[in-house]
Protein backbone atom coordinates (compact mmCIF):
# COMPACT_ATOMS: atom_id res chain seq x y z
CA UNK A 1 0.00 0.00 0.00
CA UNK A 2 1.13 3.45 -0.69
CA UNK A 3 2.30 4.93 2.23
CA UNK A 4 0.92 8.15 2.96
CA UNK A 5 2.00 8.18 6.85
CA UNK A 6 4.10 10.77 6.73
CA UNK A 7 2.20 14.35 6.36
CA UNK A 8 4.85 17.29 6.61
CA UNK A 9 2.86 18.24 10.11
CA UNK A 10 4.56 21.96 10.10
CA UNK A 11 3.44 22.55 6.84
CA UNK A 12 -0.09 21.50 7.05
CA UNK A 13 -0.19 23.28 10.21
CA UNK A 14 0.98 26.95 8.51
CA UNK A 15 -1.76 26.31 5.46
CA UNK A 16 -4.57 24.96 7.81
CA UNK A 17 -4.03 28.20 10.32
CA UNK A 18 -3.88 30.34 6.91
CA UNK A 19 -7.17 29.05 5.80
CA UNK A 20 -8.84 29.77 9.26
CA UNK A 21 -7.84 33.04 9.18
CA UNK A 22 -8.91 34.01 5.97
CA UNK A 23 -12.29 32.61 6.44
CA UNK A 24 -12.42 34.70 9.84
CA UNK A 25 -11.05 37.82 7.84
CA UNK A 26 -14.10 37.11 5.24
CA UNK A 27 -16.66 36.70 7.72
CA UNK A 28 -15.68 39.81 9.50
CA UNK A 29 -15.15 41.94 6.25
CA UNK A 30 -18.35 40.43 4.96
CA UNK A 31 -20.66 41.89 7.41
CA UNK A 32 -18.99 44.75 9.03
CA UNK A 33 -17.76 46.62 5.29
CA UNK A 34 -20.05 48.76 3.97
CA UNK A 35 -21.97 47.54 0.99
CA UNK A 36 -23.98 49.73 -1.67
CA UNK A 37 -27.68 50.10 -1.78
CA UNK A 38 -29.09 47.10 -3.94
CA UNK A 39 -32.89 47.19 -4.60
CA UNK A 40 -35.13 44.75 -2.83
CA UNK A 41 -31.73 42.94 -1.75
CA UNK A 42 -30.47 45.25 0.89
CA UNK A 43 -28.52 43.99 3.23
CA UNK A 44 -29.18 40.47 2.29
CA UNK A 45 -27.27 41.02 -0.32
CA UNK A 46 -24.34 39.95 2.65
CA UNK A 47 -25.74 36.19 1.36
CA UNK A 48 -23.99 36.58 -1.22
CA UNK A 49 -20.56 36.50 0.21
CA UNK A 50 -21.47 32.80 1.72
CA UNK A 51 -24.31 31.23 -1.19
CA UNK A 52 -22.48 31.35 -4.19
CA UNK A 53 -19.07 29.87 -2.49
CA UNK A 54 -20.97 27.20 -1.20
CA UNK A 55 -21.57 26.50 -5.35
CA UNK A 56 -18.21 26.41 -6.27
CA UNK A 57 -16.87 24.24 -3.27
CA UNK A 58 -19.58 21.70 -4.05
CA UNK A 59 -18.38 22.12 -7.70
CA UNK A 60 -14.47 21.32 -6.45
CA UNK A 61 -15.39 18.97 -4.14
CA UNK A 62 -17.44 17.32 -7.20
CA UNK A 63 -14.16 17.59 -9.54
CA UNK A 64 -12.09 15.94 -6.94
CA UNK A 65 -14.05 12.94 -6.24
CA UNK A 66 -14.55 12.55 -9.93
CA UNK A 67 -10.75 12.43 -10.33
CA UNK A 68 -10.25 9.96 -7.20
CA UNK A 69 -12.98 7.80 -8.72
CA UNK A 70 -11.36 7.52 -12.03
CA UNK A 71 -8.23 7.05 -10.53
CA UNK A 72 -9.83 4.26 -8.48
CA UNK A 73 -11.04 2.60 -12.06
CA UNK A 74 -7.32 3.18 -13.21
CA UNK A 75 -5.43 1.88 -10.59
CA UNK A 76 -7.75 -0.22 -8.00
CA UNK A 77 -6.03 1.74 -4.89
CA UNK A 78 -8.26 1.74 -2.25
CA UNK A 79 -6.75 4.80 -0.79
CA UNK A 80 -7.83 6.92 -4.12
CA UNK A 81 -11.37 5.25 -2.51
CA UNK A 82 -11.13 6.59 0.83
CA UNK A 83 -10.13 10.36 -1.22
CA UNK A 84 -13.43 9.88 -3.45
CA UNK A 85 -15.67 8.91 -0.30
CA UNK A 86 -13.80 11.79 1.79
CA UNK A 87 -14.67 14.47 -0.99
CA UNK A 88 -18.22 13.73 -1.71
CA UNK A 89 -19.03 13.58 2.03
CA UNK A 90 -18.14 17.03 1.98
CA UNK A 91 -19.14 18.13 -0.78
CA UNK A 92 -23.04 17.25 -0.27
CA UNK A 93 -21.92 19.39 3.49
CA UNK A 94 -21.32 22.30 1.23
CA UNK A 95 -24.23 21.45 -0.69
CA UNK A 96 -26.92 21.31 1.50
CA UNK A 97 -25.37 24.60 3.51
CA UNK A 98 -25.46 25.78 -0.12
CA UNK A 99 -29.04 25.31 -0.72
CA UNK A 100 -30.36 26.02 2.36
CA UNK A 101 -28.36 29.51 2.67
CA UNK A 102 -30.26 29.56 -1.44
CA UNK A 103 -33.87 28.63 -0.36
CA UNK A 104 -33.90 31.31 2.84
CA UNK A 105 -32.74 34.35 0.64
CA UNK A 106 -35.16 33.78 -2.60
CA UNK A 107 -38.54 33.11 0.34
CA UNK A 108 -37.95 37.03 0.71
CA UNK A 109 -36.18 38.73 -2.16
CA UNK A 110 -37.30 36.78 -5.52
CA UNK A 111 -40.67 38.64 -6.28
CA UNK A 112 -42.40 35.99 -8.56
CA UNK A 113 -42.89 32.92 -6.55
CA UNK A 114 -42.54 35.39 -3.63
CA UNK A 115 -42.99 33.81 -0.11
CA UNK A 116 -42.24 30.32 -1.52
CA UNK A 117 -39.71 27.60 -0.24
CA UNK A 118 -39.27 26.23 -3.78
CA UNK A 119 -38.58 28.45 -6.99
CA UNK A 120 -37.81 25.16 -9.84
CA UNK A 121 -34.85 27.44 -10.62
CA UNK A 122 -32.53 25.50 -13.12
CA UNK A 123 -29.94 26.56 -10.58
CA UNK A 124 -32.00 24.50 -7.48
CA UNK A 125 -32.45 21.78 -9.57
CA UNK A 126 -28.66 21.60 -9.93
CA UNK A 127 -27.82 21.53 -6.90
CA UNK A 128 -30.75 19.10 -5.84
CA UNK A 129 -29.43 16.99 -8.82
CA UNK A 130 -25.95 16.61 -7.62
CA UNK A 131 -27.27 15.79 -3.79
CA UNK A 132 -29.37 12.91 -4.74
CA UNK A 133 -26.38 11.81 -7.00
CA UNK A 134 -23.98 12.04 -3.84
CA UNK A 135 -27.15 10.44 -1.61
CA UNK A 136 -27.29 7.48 -3.99
CA UNK A 137 -23.71 6.83 -4.04
CA UNK A 138 -23.29 7.05 -0.79
CA UNK A 139 -26.77 3.78 -0.26
CA UNK A 140 -24.56 2.16 -3.13
CA UNK A 141 -21.40 2.10 -0.68
CA UNK A 142 -23.64 0.52 1.73
CA UNK A 143 -24.71 -2.38 -0.38
CA UNK A 144 -21.97 -3.71 -0.64
CA UNK A 145 -19.73 -6.54 1.74
CA UNK A 146 -16.37 -7.10 -0.03
CA UNK A 147 -14.52 -3.55 -0.29
CA UNK A 148 -12.48 -3.90 -3.89
CA UNK A 149 -15.85 -4.18 -5.09
CA UNK A 150 -17.44 -1.73 -3.23
CA UNK A 151 -14.30 1.05 -4.21
CA UNK A 152 -14.90 -0.43 -8.04
CA UNK A 153 -18.61 0.05 -8.72
CA UNK A 154 -19.02 3.03 -6.85
CA UNK A 155 -16.49 5.08 -8.88
CA UNK A 156 -18.25 3.67 -12.01
CA UNK A 157 -21.44 5.17 -10.66
CA UNK A 158 -19.75 8.54 -9.49
CA UNK A 159 -18.34 8.57 -13.03
CA UNK A 160 -21.76 7.83 -14.89
CA UNK A 161 -23.66 10.33 -13.14
CA UNK A 162 -21.29 13.13 -13.89
CA UNK A 163 -21.78 12.16 -17.38
CA UNK A 164 -25.18 14.10 -16.66
CA UNK A 165 -24.20 16.93 -15.42
CA UNK A 166 -23.01 19.16 -18.26
CA UNK A 167 -26.60 19.10 -19.25
CA UNK A 168 -27.29 20.46 -16.21
CA UNK A 169 -25.00 22.97 -16.17
CA UNK A 170 -25.41 24.13 -20.26
CA UNK A 171 -28.38 22.72 -21.52
CA UNK A 172 -31.14 22.85 -19.01
CA UNK A 173 -30.86 26.55 -18.16
CA UNK A 174 -30.52 27.92 -21.60
CA UNK A 175 -34.50 27.00 -21.60
CA UNK A 176 -35.69 26.99 -18.83
CA UNK A 177 -36.67 30.44 -17.12
CA UNK A 178 -34.24 31.11 -14.50
CA UNK A 179 -34.91 34.23 -11.49
CA UNK A 180 -30.99 33.51 -10.61
CA UNK A 181 -29.02 36.80 -11.59
CA UNK A 182 -27.04 36.26 -14.40
CA UNK A 183 -29.53 33.74 -16.03
CA UNK A 184 -31.63 34.36 -18.93
CA UNK A 185 -33.30 37.84 -18.67
CA UNK A 186 -32.14 39.34 -15.08
CA UNK A 187 -29.13 41.26 -14.78
CA UNK A 188 -26.03 39.49 -14.39
CA UNK A 189 -25.22 40.31 -10.68
CA UNK A 190 -21.90 41.98 -11.63
CA UNK A 191 -23.71 44.73 -13.11
CA UNK A 192 -25.62 45.35 -10.11
CA UNK A 193 -22.66 44.96 -7.43
CA UNK A 194 -20.51 47.64 -6.33
CA UNK A 195 -16.83 46.70 -7.31
CA UNK A 196 -16.67 46.77 -3.57
CA UNK A 197 -18.33 43.62 -3.08
CA UNK A 198 -16.26 41.78 -5.49
CA UNK A 199 -13.34 42.45 -3.04
CA UNK A 200 -15.00 40.28 -0.35
CA UNK A 201 -16.55 37.96 -2.85
CA UNK A 202 -13.58 36.29 -4.44
CA UNK A 203 -11.56 36.04 -1.24
CA UNK A 204 -14.89 34.63 0.35
CA UNK A 205 -14.50 31.64 -2.73
CA UNK A 206 -11.20 31.61 -2.03
CA UNK A 207 -11.74 31.21 1.95
CA UNK A 208 -14.38 28.22 1.26
CA UNK A 209 -12.47 26.40 -1.14
CA UNK A 210 -9.49 26.02 1.22
CA UNK A 211 -11.72 25.48 4.25
CA UNK A 212 -13.13 22.46 1.98
CA UNK A 213 -9.29 21.42 1.78
CA UNK A 214 -8.64 21.51 5.22
CA UNK A 215 -11.86 19.63 6.39
CA UNK A 216 -11.23 16.95 3.58
CA UNK A 217 -7.52 16.44 4.32
CA UNK A 218 -8.37 15.72 7.84
CA UNK A 219 -11.24 13.29 7.24
CA UNK A 220 -8.89 11.39 5.02
CA UNK A 221 -6.02 11.16 7.57
CA UNK A 222 -8.76 9.66 9.78
CA UNK A 223 -10.06 7.60 7.36
CA UNK A 224 -6.77 6.27 6.24
CA UNK A 225 -5.37 5.74 9.90
CA UNK A 226 -8.87 3.60 10.35
CA UNK A 227 -8.39 1.83 7.08
CA UNK A 228 -4.76 0.61 8.56
CA UNK A 229 -5.95 -0.20 11.67
CA UNK A 230 -9.39 -1.80 10.81
CA UNK A 231 -9.23 -2.65 7.26
CA UNK A 232 -12.50 -0.79 7.10
CA UNK A 233 -12.45 2.32 5.37
CA UNK A 234 -15.78 3.56 5.59
CA UNK A 235 -16.63 7.04 7.75
CA UNK B 1 -17.24 -5.09 -36.69
CA UNK B 2 -19.13 -7.78 -37.91
CA UNK B 3 -18.25 -10.17 -35.06
CA UNK B 4 -18.89 -7.14 -32.53
CA UNK B 5 -22.72 -7.31 -34.23
CA UNK B 6 -23.03 -10.58 -33.95
CA UNK B 7 -22.00 -11.33 -30.81
CA UNK B 8 -24.69 -8.61 -29.76
CA UNK B 9 -27.11 -9.99 -31.99
CA UNK B 10 -26.26 -13.60 -30.02
CA UNK B 11 -26.59 -11.68 -26.58
CA UNK B 12 -29.58 -9.70 -27.36
CA UNK B 13 -31.60 -13.64 -29.45
CA UNK B 14 -30.34 -15.28 -26.27
CA UNK B 15 -32.72 -12.84 -23.66
CA UNK B 16 -35.83 -12.74 -26.32
CA UNK B 17 -35.91 -16.63 -26.74
CA UNK B 18 -35.89 -17.38 -23.05
CA UNK B 19 -38.69 -13.85 -22.55
CA UNK B 20 -40.90 -15.88 -25.27
CA UNK B 21 -39.90 -18.96 -23.39
CA UNK B 22 -41.84 -17.69 -20.22
CA UNK B 23 -43.07 -13.96 -20.45
CA UNK B 24 -42.36 -13.82 -17.07
CA UNK B 25 -40.52 -10.38 -17.02
CA UNK B 26 -43.26 -9.06 -19.60
CA UNK B 27 -45.91 -10.13 -18.29
CA UNK B 28 -45.47 -9.09 -14.99
CA UNK B 29 -43.66 -5.48 -15.99
CA UNK B 30 -46.97 -5.00 -18.28
CA UNK B 31 -49.05 -5.93 -15.58
CA UNK B 32 -47.08 -3.21 -13.22
CA UNK B 33 -48.00 -0.63 -16.02
CA UNK B 34 -51.64 -1.58 -16.25
CA UNK B 35 -52.58 -1.30 -12.29
CA UNK B 36 -50.46 1.67 -12.11
CA UNK B 37 -51.81 3.43 -14.40
CA UNK B 38 -55.35 2.09 -13.16
CA UNK B 39 -54.30 3.56 -9.79
CA UNK B 40 -53.96 7.07 -11.02
CA UNK B 41 -56.84 6.97 -13.30
CA UNK B 42 -58.92 6.17 -10.68
CA UNK B 43 -57.29 8.79 -8.08
CA UNK B 44 -57.38 11.64 -10.95
CA UNK B 45 -61.25 10.84 -11.14
CA UNK B 46 -64.03 12.14 -13.42
CA UNK B 47 -61.98 16.00 -13.38
CA UNK B 48 -60.24 17.12 -16.43
CA UNK B 49 -56.75 17.42 -16.01
CA UNK B 50 -54.34 19.82 -17.85
CA UNK B 51 -51.75 18.83 -20.63
CA UNK B 52 -48.85 19.06 -18.09
CA UNK B 53 -50.50 16.96 -15.67
CA UNK B 54 -51.10 14.08 -18.07
CA UNK B 55 -47.44 14.14 -19.62
CA UNK B 56 -45.88 14.11 -16.07
CA UNK B 57 -47.64 11.47 -15.00
CA UNK B 58 -47.73 9.26 -18.24
CA UNK B 59 -43.81 9.89 -17.66
CA UNK B 60 -43.98 9.16 -14.06
CA UNK B 61 -45.37 5.71 -14.63
CA UNK B 62 -42.70 5.20 -17.47
CA UNK B 63 -40.01 5.89 -15.19
CA UNK B 64 -41.32 3.52 -12.63
CA UNK B 65 -41.96 0.78 -14.79
CA UNK B 66 -38.30 1.41 -15.92
CA UNK B 67 -36.60 1.14 -12.39
CA UNK B 68 -39.07 -1.96 -11.41
CA UNK B 69 -38.65 -4.24 -14.79
CA UNK B 70 -35.43 -3.33 -16.38
CA UNK B 71 -33.39 -4.36 -13.26
CA UNK B 72 -33.84 -7.56 -14.01
CA UNK B 73 -31.45 -7.94 -16.83
CA UNK B 74 -28.84 -8.62 -14.88
CA UNK B 75 -30.52 -10.03 -11.92
CA UNK B 76 -31.42 -13.12 -13.79
CA UNK B 77 -28.39 -13.94 -15.46
CA UNK B 78 -26.81 -13.95 -11.91
CA UNK B 79 -30.10 -15.97 -10.31
CA UNK B 80 -29.53 -18.77 -13.05
CA UNK B 81 -25.49 -18.64 -12.99
CA UNK B 82 -24.63 -18.10 -16.25
CA UNK B 83 -22.96 -14.98 -15.68
CA UNK B 84 -19.40 -17.05 -16.20
CA UNK B 85 -20.69 -18.41 -19.07
CA UNK B 86 -21.24 -15.22 -20.22
CA UNK B 87 -18.33 -13.41 -19.62
CA UNK B 88 -16.09 -15.88 -21.16
CA UNK B 89 -17.94 -16.44 -23.73
CA UNK B 90 -18.62 -12.78 -24.98
CA UNK B 91 -16.91 -9.33 -24.44
CA UNK B 92 -18.30 -7.15 -22.28
CA UNK B 93 -19.35 -4.24 -24.69
CA UNK B 94 -21.11 -6.92 -26.65
CA UNK B 95 -23.40 -8.06 -24.10
CA UNK B 96 -23.95 -4.61 -22.92
CA UNK B 97 -25.42 -4.01 -26.58
CA UNK B 98 -27.35 -6.83 -26.41
CA UNK B 99 -29.12 -6.36 -23.13
CA UNK B 100 -29.77 -2.69 -24.28
CA UNK B 101 -31.04 -3.17 -26.73
CA UNK B 102 -32.92 -6.01 -25.20
CA UNK B 103 -34.19 -3.19 -22.72
CA UNK B 104 -35.20 -0.69 -24.94
CA UNK B 105 -38.00 -3.34 -26.74
CA UNK B 106 -39.07 -3.45 -23.22
CA UNK B 107 -38.93 0.05 -23.10
CA UNK B 108 -40.89 0.74 -26.24
CA UNK B 109 -43.57 -2.44 -24.94
CA UNK B 110 -44.35 -0.18 -21.75
CA UNK B 111 -44.37 3.07 -23.65
CA UNK B 112 -47.19 1.47 -26.08
CA UNK B 113 -49.34 0.08 -23.61
CA UNK B 114 -48.96 3.52 -21.52
CA UNK B 115 -49.80 5.65 -24.11
CA UNK B 116 -52.56 3.49 -25.73
CA UNK B 117 -54.27 2.90 -21.85
CA UNK B 118 -53.54 6.55 -20.65
CA UNK B 119 -54.86 8.36 -23.61
CA UNK B 120 -57.97 6.37 -23.49
CA UNK B 121 -58.80 6.53 -19.49
CA UNK B 122 -58.03 10.08 -19.86
CA UNK B 123 -59.09 11.31 -22.81
CA UNK B 124 -56.18 12.87 -23.88
CA UNK B 125 -56.41 15.32 -26.73
CA UNK B 126 -53.40 14.53 -29.03
CA UNK B 127 -52.47 16.37 -31.81
CA UNK B 128 -49.20 15.04 -32.65
CA UNK B 129 -48.71 11.60 -32.50
CA UNK B 130 -46.02 11.36 -34.79
CA UNK B 131 -43.93 13.91 -32.61
CA UNK B 132 -45.38 12.22 -29.00
CA UNK B 133 -43.91 8.72 -30.76
CA UNK B 134 -40.90 10.55 -31.35
CA UNK B 135 -40.25 11.97 -28.22
CA UNK B 136 -41.50 8.29 -26.19
CA UNK B 137 -38.77 6.83 -28.65
CA UNK B 138 -35.79 9.15 -27.70
CA UNK B 139 -36.50 9.54 -24.19
CA UNK B 140 -36.98 5.98 -24.17
CA UNK B 141 -33.23 5.24 -25.48
CA UNK B 142 -32.00 7.26 -23.34
CA UNK B 143 -33.83 5.46 -20.12
CA UNK B 144 -32.93 2.30 -21.35
CA UNK B 145 -28.77 3.19 -21.56
CA UNK B 146 -29.05 4.39 -17.73
CA UNK B 147 -30.89 1.94 -16.73
CA UNK B 148 -28.82 -0.90 -18.28
CA UNK B 149 -25.52 0.15 -16.99
CA UNK B 150 -27.15 0.50 -13.38
CA UNK B 151 -29.15 -3.08 -13.54
CA UNK B 152 -25.20 -4.31 -14.05
CA UNK B 153 -24.55 -2.36 -10.92
CA UNK B 154 -26.85 -3.75 -8.73
CA UNK B 155 -26.51 -6.89 -9.41
CA UNK B 156 -23.08 -6.82 -7.97
CA UNK B 157 -24.73 -5.77 -4.59
CA UNK B 158 -25.06 -7.92 -2.00
CA UNK B 159 -28.11 -6.45 -0.29
CA UNK B 160 -30.70 -4.79 -2.83
CA UNK B 161 -33.77 -3.12 -1.59
CA UNK B 162 -35.37 -0.47 -3.96
CA UNK B 163 -32.07 0.40 -5.14
CA UNK B 164 -32.20 1.16 -8.95
CA UNK B 165 -34.79 3.54 -8.05
CA UNK B 166 -32.32 5.66 -5.79
CA UNK B 167 -29.60 5.44 -8.21
CA UNK B 168 -31.49 5.89 -11.35
CA UNK B 169 -33.93 9.08 -10.72
CA UNK B 170 -31.18 10.77 -9.92
CA UNK B 171 -29.46 10.84 -13.44
CA UNK B 172 -32.75 11.04 -15.27
CA UNK B 173 -33.67 14.12 -13.71
CA UNK B 174 -32.36 16.54 -17.14
CA UNK B 175 -33.92 13.68 -19.36
CA UNK B 176 -37.33 14.33 -18.10
CA UNK B 177 -36.94 18.04 -17.79
CA UNK B 178 -36.62 17.80 -21.78
CA UNK B 179 -39.10 14.65 -22.43
CA UNK B 180 -41.95 16.46 -20.62
CA UNK B 181 -41.66 19.48 -22.47
CA UNK B 182 -41.07 17.89 -25.68
CA UNK B 183 -44.55 15.21 -25.20
CA UNK B 184 -46.12 18.31 -23.92
CA UNK B 185 -45.69 19.79 -27.56
CA UNK B 186 -47.86 17.00 -29.13
CA UNK B 187 -51.41 17.68 -27.19
CA UNK B 188 -53.49 20.86 -26.94
CA UNK B 189 -52.06 23.98 -26.47
CA UNK B 190 -48.14 22.80 -27.43
CA UNK B 191 -46.40 24.02 -30.91
CA UNK B 192 -45.79 21.09 -32.10
CA UNK B 193 -42.26 20.41 -33.86
CA UNK B 194 -41.05 23.34 -34.10
CA UNK B 195 -41.61 23.85 -30.50
CA UNK B 196 -39.98 20.49 -29.94
CA UNK B 197 -37.22 20.52 -31.49
CA UNK B 198 -34.62 21.97 -29.28
CA UNK B 199 -35.65 19.57 -26.85
CA UNK B 200 -35.45 16.21 -29.30
CA UNK B 201 -32.01 17.48 -29.73
CA UNK B 202 -31.23 17.63 -26.04
CA UNK B 203 -32.96 14.27 -25.85
CA UNK B 204 -31.04 12.47 -28.27
CA UNK B 205 -27.84 14.35 -27.40
CA UNK B 206 -28.34 12.48 -23.55
CA UNK B 207 -29.08 9.60 -24.96
CA UNK B 208 -25.87 9.50 -27.03
CA UNK B 209 -23.54 10.44 -23.71
CA UNK B 210 -25.75 7.92 -21.57
CA UNK B 211 -25.00 5.19 -23.61
CA UNK B 212 -21.55 6.10 -24.57
CA UNK B 213 -20.59 6.73 -20.77
CA UNK B 214 -22.25 3.12 -20.21
CA UNK B 215 -20.14 1.45 -22.76
CA UNK B 216 -16.69 2.71 -21.20
CA UNK B 217 -17.70 1.92 -17.65
CA UNK B 218 -19.84 -1.52 -18.16
CA UNK B 219 -16.09 -3.44 -18.45
CA UNK B 220 -15.38 -2.56 -14.95
CA UNK B 221 -18.68 -3.16 -13.49
CA UNK B 222 -18.84 -6.33 -15.21
CA UNK B 223 -15.49 -7.77 -14.72
CA UNK B 224 -14.11 -8.58 -11.16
Amino acid sequence: MMSHASVNLKKYHLIRNLVFGWVTIVLLAGFLLDIPKINILEHTARNLYFHVPMWFTMMAAAFVSGYHSFKVLQTGDPVRDIRALQAARIGTFFGILGLLTGIIWSKFTWYIGTDVWWNFDPRQIMVTFQLLIYGAYFVLRSTFDDPMKRARISAAYNLFAMSAIPFLLYVIPRQMESLHPGAEGNPAFSEITHPIMRMVFYPAIIGFIGLFWVLYTQRVRVALMKYRITQDSEL
Amino acid sequence: MINWIIGSWAVLEKDLRLEMRSRYALNMLLMFVLSSLLLMALAIGQNPISEHMQIALLWVVIMFSAAIGLGRSFVAEEERGTVLLLQLNVPGTQVFAGKLVFNFLLLLAVDGLSLTVFSLLLNMQIFNLPLLITALVLGSLGVAGATTLLAAIIARATNRGPLLPVLLFPMLIPLLLSVVFASRQALAGGFGWIGAQTELVTMGAFAGVVITAAFLLFEYVWTD
